[in-house]
């Protein structure tokens, strides 16, 4: 299954997906990646994310009726659902609970190459100061057995922010409390007049 | 739970204390009747009332709530000299006080000295066996470490006590749901029902485990909820609108062939489309056409 294929996130992508992360500290919340695979075949090209849940993840209905509409939207776009993104409710939980591996295999199911993103608060944590740019997500991947496996950041990396600067452009996002503006399905299910699509977030 | 007009005046009054419009002081009153969790900004504007002793002594007793309101918002965001500075006051002027007590077993919570921590939770309950909130911290405690087994085991045994705690059911609950626990969680739910039957957002919240344990007995007994938590909201809920069309579309696919067929049950969900189709084109019209799609795949499926 493509040992070789790399992944590559688009800077508006990734930075819904931190601020998101960051207008609810204090629960688990996670994300669809929206994107295709490169001409060349080996790379997935995460090109948006939308914004989930930020309660009850492991609920099967809210879920069910977002990725069908995601996926009508996108699909009108040449574009798929590639992957998943997740953040654990305790900033010291480096673990795929079950839920997190099920929502993922579910993906897989249609997109086998589809890579789980972990959200890395010790790297959130030390975005101000690090002035690293690489992202601060972790990288899982299903192996052949089917079992999701973290991918090491060192060596020859197989995730990359398509644009470098993408971490002082979220760094200006979070100084400027940018997240308040986040809307995922949750907000949309409450009030259908909040766009999922947060087409105004980066104007 | 916060009302619509609760929520506009607090976001108002927030606009107004971030911008230098003053009334600071209503808006930390209105966050703790509201008991809301918004700790960056009581820490900010909190002390800054706390670093003004003329404003201060205006506020009589109420001083020293705000002392204790702002030690628990400053241990929230990890501004652990702050809290200590406001605990100590607090001590000094209440050299007895359990109240204090608990703040400081707080503190040591909050640098992460889980054993001192509990020590001193144990000796306060000792004291006063029928503290509520301690109880709950320990169950807190537990989550923080990570340890979710013993969490489930504290709120279980407060629950055995405090068994009209509504939060603590929903907490319980939403413990089990992350663990993948449903028929648990459901339990949790049903106790919930039964006790305030006309909670819209229990009702939802059962349908929604149920639906997910699945099978056609679950599948038919979420509709009859979602269809309950319509009634209960005059048809505004779009969750439960969902759930009706999801339901409706599962239960078919299950009962294929066995030509049961279930008139009732199809048009409800025609209804529940109808409502959803309505509401998008008033409120959300350019994302009408995938929902329009996405209901017709779930009647097509079924």
């Amino acid at each position: 299954m493509g040992s070789d294929l790399k992944y590559e996130v688009a800077q508006n992508a990734y930075i819904k997906l931190i601020l998101h992360s960051l207008k609810h500290p204090t629960s688990a919340v996670n994300a669809i990646l929206i994107g295709r695979v490169s001409s060349s075949n080996d790379v997935v090209e995460i090109t948006d994310s939308v914004p989930l849940f930020h309660s009850h993840i492991g609920l099967l209905p809210q879920l069910e009726i977002s990725l069908i509409l995601i996926e009508e939207y996108f699909s009108a776009k040449g574009l798929n659902i590639v992957g998943y993104f997740h953040a654990n409710e305790r900033s010291d939980e480096y673990e795929l609970g079950g839920v997190v591996k099920n929502i993922g295999d579910h993906i897989c199911r249609y997109f086998p190459q589809a890579p789980i993103l972990l959200l890395d608060n010790k790297k959130l944590e030390a975005l101000k100061t690090s002035k690293d740019s690489g992202a601060i997500v972790q990288l899982y991947v299903r192996d052949a057995y089917k079992n999701w496996k973290l991918v090491q950041s060192d060596g020859s990396s197989r995730f990359s922010l398509k644009e470098p600067s993408a971490n002082l452009v979220l760094l200006d996002y979070i100084s400027s409390e940018k997240w308040n503006d986040i809307v995922d399905f949750d907000d949309h299910l409450d009030d259908i007049s909040k766009d999922w699509l947060n087409p105004s977030l980066f104007n | 739970m916060v009302t619509k007009t609760e929520e506009t005046q607090l976001n108002n009054l927030e606009n107004q204390v971030d911008n230098g419009g003053g009334g600071a002081w209503e808006y930390l009153s209105l966050i703790r009747k509201l008991n809301l969790r918004r700790s960056d900004k009581v820490l900010n504007h909190g002390l800054s009332i706390l670093n003004n002793p003329k404003f201060r002594s205006t506020l009589g007793p109420d001083e020293w709530t705000l002392y204790e309101q702002v030690a628990v918002a400053a241990m929230d965001c990890q501004c652990l000299d702050v809290a200590k500075d406001c605990i100590k006051v607090l001590r000094k002027r209440f050299p007895e006080s359990k109240r204090v007590g608990r703040l400081e077993a707080m503190l040591l919570e909050a640098k992460g000295s889980w054993e001192l921590a509990e020590k001193a939770y144990t000796s306060l309950l000792e004291d006063s066996p029928l503290d509520q909130t301690i109880h709950k911290r320990r169950v807190a405690m537990a989550k923080a470490q990570g340890n979710i087994s013993g969490a489930i085991e504290w709120l279980n045994k407060y629950l055995e006590i405090f068994m009209a705690d509504h939060d603590a059911w929903r907490e319980l609950a939403e413990i089990y749901v992350s663990l993948q626990m449903y028929k648990q969680a459901a339990f949790c739910y049903e106790e919930l029902i039964l006790s305030q039957p006309t909670v819209p957002l229990y009702h939802l919240a059962y349908a929604d485990v149920l639906y997910t344990l699945g099978g056609l007995e679950n599948l038919q007994t979420a509709k009859k909820y979602y269809a309950s938590t319509i009634d209960l909201t005059g048809g505004k809920n779009t969750r439960a609108l969902f759930g009706v069309c999801l339901c409706t579309s599962a239960i078919v696919q299950l009962v294929k062939g066995k030509n049961k067929e279930d008139k009732e049950g199809s048009q409800v969900q025609s209804l529940a489309a109808k409502v959803l189709e309505k509401e998008y084109k008033q409120k959300a019209p350019d994302k009408l056409p995938q929902l329009t799609t996405a209901l017709k795949s779930l009647t097509l499926s079924s």
